[in-house]
């Protein structure tokens, strides 16, 4: 017998669908970037993976994060995150990036 | 405020300038800025890098109105409801201890001013108000950082052609994400222990009529304010999770230290599944489709955060001012934004009478903010984020689940008498606490939260 009655039916939705709710102009690909590739390489943390609400970032066999731009929040957890202060982070160009309709 | 001494050499701004000033970011803090200097005459420039005022915003939380309302005519505001219920629920992995409040008298306007509001409509109507008293509003239009002759700043870059804007007075009001300050030097960048990530959702619900109304027992436009913490919430991070209502879609959302995001083994839009799905906030979004995703950082250092707020030409408010207090009752921000905006658009505003523009002569901002409700609030919590670090496992994990047990055993159904219960019951609090020396201590550490 479980513990709780079975909880209701709430809706989690993929990464992907969530993104879906959210208005994206061209972010372009310059506003998010690593200052030194060779410490992203390094570095065994990845605090950025596991801070980045959106999978932005993510780990590459190679070791170093790989960017998935179009889907960041501009939410710059992942420059607060790392601790090599090896994230370049610029405020999408005008007009660009994400826009919240509820915010 | 410091008198200003006759003696002193008048600033040179430049004149040429079409501007009086220039606000960078038409969130909470810049427009009220905005506005408090347009009305008292000034030719104000207020830059937005999103398509509309609020269109980068991200907001979980209860919009506090006294300022506001003084500011500018508040009856056409778009509010979604007023808090007419506040509860703070400790979740263990399964359990639930609550406190919910619903006084009668915040259900009779103003309604303790205190709203929901989804800030991609609030934050444009704000700005609207400011240009509405004469303020200039651009969007899409991004600050890439300042103009400075010799120690001063005069002006701001912008990403237009020919983008460079020329002012006596800029307000810097970007945000927590505040790249331009940073990028000037006015303040360094602040430490993953002082920032919070929060994932939010905004959630429908197809079947629409009267479902918020049943499912928080509400009337009319009254709404709820539901805060969670404990490990069902976020884990053992810092933190917590919320819901609120708005007019006809809900607010769900966690926010944690980034610190504590790092070392924990699943990523916040994972924490935000999980919250979701607890068996005390699962029934609440039955249903519910989400209709936006979104994230933001929450600068959460307080008063010990604060980067200096003037400087020559400048001045610095509201989130980019680190302005936010979180002690897990009190959750405020954006009272704060507009109160900063409001003090530091009246220092400019005496300043530009007097032609002066060096940070001593904007210095009754951060002197009328010292004597405001914000610096007392965050000075008055300053000493809380230590303790509760300290008394992490206990605050978050060994008493919801203290208190859950405590409340099981105190109205369990079985054929002893009460008062074996009711001992039993005191013993589940008094061992998380560490008997009544250790609860002695806990009162005698927190008592600042209520004397």
């Amino acid at each position: 017998m479980s513990a709780q009655p079975q909880t209701p039916d709430v809706t989690n939705d993929s990464m992907e669908d969530r993104l879906y709710t959210v208005k994206y102009d061209d972010p372009g690909e310059s506003h998010l970037d690593v200052k030194v590739p060779d410490i992203c390489a390094e570095c065994e943390t990845n605090d950025c993976v596991k801070v980045c609400p959106a999978n932005v970032w993510r780990e590459g066999e190679d070791g170093v994060p790989h960017i998935a731009y179009e889907n960041c929040l501009e939410c710059s957890s992942c420059r607060f995150a790392c601790q090599y202060d090896n994230v370049v982070w610029e405020y999408p160009e005008t007009g660009g990036g994400v826009t919240f309709k509820h915010g | 405020m410091s008198p200003e001494l006759e003696t002193d050499t008048p600033d040179e701004p430049n004149y040429d300038d079409e501007f009086d000033a220039i606000v960078v970011g038409a969130g909470l803090a810049g427009s009220a800025a905005a506005l408090t200097m347009a009305n008292r005459g000034l030719e104000v420039l207020l830059v937005e890098r999103g398509t509309s005022p609020g269109a980068k915003n991200v907001f979980g939380g209860v919009l506090y109105t006294p300022t506001i309302r003084e500011l500018t005519d508040f009856e056409d505001a778009p509010l979604e409801r007023y808090v007419a219920e506040r509860r703070f629920s400790m979740l263990s992995d399964e359990d639930e201890t609550a406190v919910s409040l619903r006084p009668g008298e915040w259900h009779r306007e103003p309604h303790n001013d205190s709203y929901t509001v989804l800030r991609g409509e609030f934050d444009e109507w704000f700005a609207e108000q400011a240009v509405a008293n004469g303020a200039t509003l651009v969007t899409e239009t991004t600050v890439t950082g300042l103009v400075r002759e010799r120690d001063r700043i005069v002006g701001v870059e912008t990403d237009r052609p020919d983008g460079t804007i020329r002012a006596p007075y800029v307000v810097l009001a970007e945000g927590g994400n505040s790249l331009v300050s940073e990028g000037a030097n006015l303040k360094e960048t602040e430490s993953r222990e002082n920032v919070a990530v929060a994932a939010k959702e905004v959630l429908e619900f197809p079947e629409r009529d009267g479902v918020i109304e049943d499912r928080f027992r509400l009337v009319d436009d009254a709404g709820v304010s539901y805060h969670y913490f404990g490990e069902g919430a976020v884990g053992d991070a810092f933190g917590g999770g919320f819901v609120y209502t708005n007019e006809d879609t809900v607010s769900v959302g966690v926010a944690y230290r980034i610190e504590d995001a790092v070392a924990a083994d699943q990523s916040p839009e994972e924490t935000l599944n999980a919250f979701k799905t607890h068996p005390a906030v699962a029934p609440l979004l039955r249903n519910a489709r989400t209709v936006e995703y979104s994230a933001k950082t929450i600068p959460e250092g307080g008063a010990e955060s604060i980067p200096e707020l003037v400087h020559d030409g400048a001045v610095i408010v509201g989130d980019a001012a680190g302005l936010v207090l979180n002690n897990g009752v009190h959750l405020e921000g954006t009272n704060m934004a507009v109160e900063s905006g409001y003090h530091a658009g009246t220092a400019i505003a005496r300043a530009a009478e007097r032609d002066r523009t060096g940070a001593d002569a904007l210095r009754a901002y951060p002197d009328a903010l010292e004597q405001s409700f914000v610096v007392q609030n965050l000075e008055r919590y300053a000493w809380m984020m230590d303790a509760v670090e300290e008394d992490r496992d206990l605050l978050f994990e060994d008493l919801p689940r203290a208190f859950a047990d405590a409340g099981t055993e105190y109205f369990r159904m079985d054929r002893n008498p009460k008062e074996v219960h009711a001992e039993n019951a005191k013993h589940a609090v008094l061992d998380a606490l560490g008997g009544w020396t250790g609860a002695a201590k806990l009162a005698f550490r927190y008592r600042k939260m209520v004397t």
